[in-house]
């Protein structure tokens, strides 16, 4: 069973499709599918990250995002990401640069030209070089979603929306997982995924887990539809802002806003003039574009802005996939991996996913990521 | 254009817009039902119902009656979609002034 319909949840059902009877597999989603934080996410994918585990983890994905584009018929357009830079942050990026070339990411330091190039509107005098990472990718959540519900019903898998699990059940001697107590029932289930997104802590609270998952709120917004201006999904550092154009030509804007993990994700009157001003000063034009729409969504949050993988010690049955720090999405199909290989194999196939179980945090073997966007 | 939509899309014959915005007839919406959604956010992320420029002010009634009617259900049982700021689109430089 998983508990979770979003982007986590529907690749690892598709990845446990792919090796077990489909027909044993049942995902179960509170509200509908993708409500959580997937539908509301940048699009964006990268490997541009700064640990190993990251940076491993995601060129893997990159190359199942590929591979399941047309396996599935997704669209998915490589435009890169270009990370404007500031004086002060070279040092530091040039180091990024050497680390992401070393796990095979040929990202690299580029000067205000090459930007330039890329993104012919943007006002030069921003910033000082930039990262350019040519990997990177966007695709459309929507369609992704769509997509992978249609095929896993087709093959079998069933999934049930509307339906909320209020806690795990132990066994009697309170040592495996046998069920799920749900809105419509208790449910009986010999291995339970928790890839519940903000719900995921609470329902490992239900067996005693105590996991480090905090929901920070996070602001976005889209303008209307434009001819496209430029491909890649661009950085400024200096104010950990983002912007990028929607398949359908949006320019997608999101910028931090200094919150607190475990408040509310509510609009606040400060965040569109707060993105306006910073985009503005990049791009001439941008004072003059409609704005759409403005939502709010959750980054669940870890420690040390990686996820939580894997099972969990002391309550057999029982494996998380949550906590991705703002990058769920894209690691999305080597979660489905990883998580697929632990329930069948007993091993997550890839080694660095090893690093990222509960058990980091207790043992105190954090792994900080720097590159936390938006 | 989207693989879902443009296989949902592929023969019209009957032109009864339910989403100027962006451009979805009936009969897309009764091929989505087909397809298994059940609810007004279904039918959004599917076919992007009620995304464009009026965000959602006529097709959102619409989609309500629509869905009702097909699926015999309370319009409180379909989930409609919250209504996001600005409401109407506005300029980026009014923000900034
Ligand atoms: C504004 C914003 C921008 C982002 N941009 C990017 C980006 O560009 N790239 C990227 O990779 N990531 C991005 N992210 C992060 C990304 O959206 C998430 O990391 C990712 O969607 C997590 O997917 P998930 O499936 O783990 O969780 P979710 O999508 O949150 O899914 C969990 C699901 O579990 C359900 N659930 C919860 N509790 C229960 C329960 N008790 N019973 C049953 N179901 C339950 C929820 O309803 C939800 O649908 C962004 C996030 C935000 C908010």
């Amino acid at each position: 069973m998983i508990v979770g319909g979003g982007i986590s949840g529907l690749f690892t059902a598709y990845f446990l499709a792919n090796r077990v009877d489909p027909e044993k597999i049942l995902l179960v989603e509170r509200s509908y599918i993708g409500s959580g934080s997937t539908l509301r996410c940048a699009t964006g994918i990268r490997a541009s990250f700064t640990t190993e585990e990251h940076i491993v983890l995601m060129k893997r994905s990159i190359e199942y995002w590929l591979e399941l584009s047309r396996e599935l018929g997704f669209y998915l357009r490589r435009g890169g990401y270009v990370w404007l830079l500031q004086e002060e942050h070279l040092d530091a990026f040039k180091e990024y640069s050497q680390l992401h070339n070393r796990f095979g990411v040929p990202t690299r330091i580029v000067d205000r030209e090459f930007v330039a190039e890329l993104v012919p509107s943007i006002n030069q005098d921003m910033f000082a070089a930039a990262l350019h990472d040519p990997l990177a990718m966007q695709a459309d959540p929507f369609e992704v979603i769509h997509t992978l519900t249609r095929f896993l019903k087709s093959t079998g898998v069933k999934i049930q929306e509307f339906t909320e699990v209020t806690k795990l059940v132990l066994d009697h001697e309170r040592k495996n997982v046998e069920a799920v107590v749900t809105n419509k029932g208790e449910i009986p289930a010999e291995n339970i995924v928790v890839a519940a997104g903000t719900g995921t802590k609470n329902l490992l609270k239900s067996v005693g887990v105590d996991a480090p998952l905090e929901p920070l709120p996070k602001h976005i917004l889209i303008t209307m539809r434009y001819r496209r201006l430029f491909d890649p999904l661009l950085i400024d550092w200096a104010s950990n802002s983002y912007i990028v154009q929607s398949r359908y030509g949006g320019f997608i804007v999101g910028a931090e806003l200094a919150e607190n993990t475990s408040g509310e994700a509510i609009n606040r009157i400060d965040y569109m003039p707060h993105a306006v001003r910073i985009w503005s000063k990049f791009f001439k034009w941008f004072p003059k574009v409609y704005i759409l729409r403005y939502w709010t969504g959750y980054y669940v949050m870890t420690p040390d802005h990686h996820p939580v993988y894997g099972p969990v010690e002391g309550v057999d049955g029982v494996y998380i996939a949550a906590g991705f720090s703002g990058h769920g999405f894209m690691l999305g199909p080597v979660t489905g991996y990883v998580t697929s290989r632990w329930v069948i194999d007993g091993d997550p196939g890839i080694a660095q996913a090893k690093n990222l179980m509960l058990a980091r945090f207790t043992m105190g073997r954090l792994i900080r990521e720097k590159a936390v966007i938006g | 254009m989207g693989g879902e939509m443009k296989k949902i899309r592929m023969c019209r014959e009957h032109p009864a817009i339910v989403c100027r915005c962006e451009d979805i007839t009936l009969e897309d919406i009764e091929k989505a039902i087909e397809a298994g959604c059940n609810n007004v956010q279904c039918v959004k992320t599917m076919l992007r119902l009620s995304m464009g420029p009026c965000q959602g002010r006529t097709c959102i009634p619409l989609i309500v009656r629509i869905l009702a009617r097909r699926l015999g259900k309370n319009p409180e049982e379909l989930h409609v979609p919250s209504s996001r700021p600005p409401l109407v689109p506005l300029q980026a430089e009014l923000f900034c002034r």
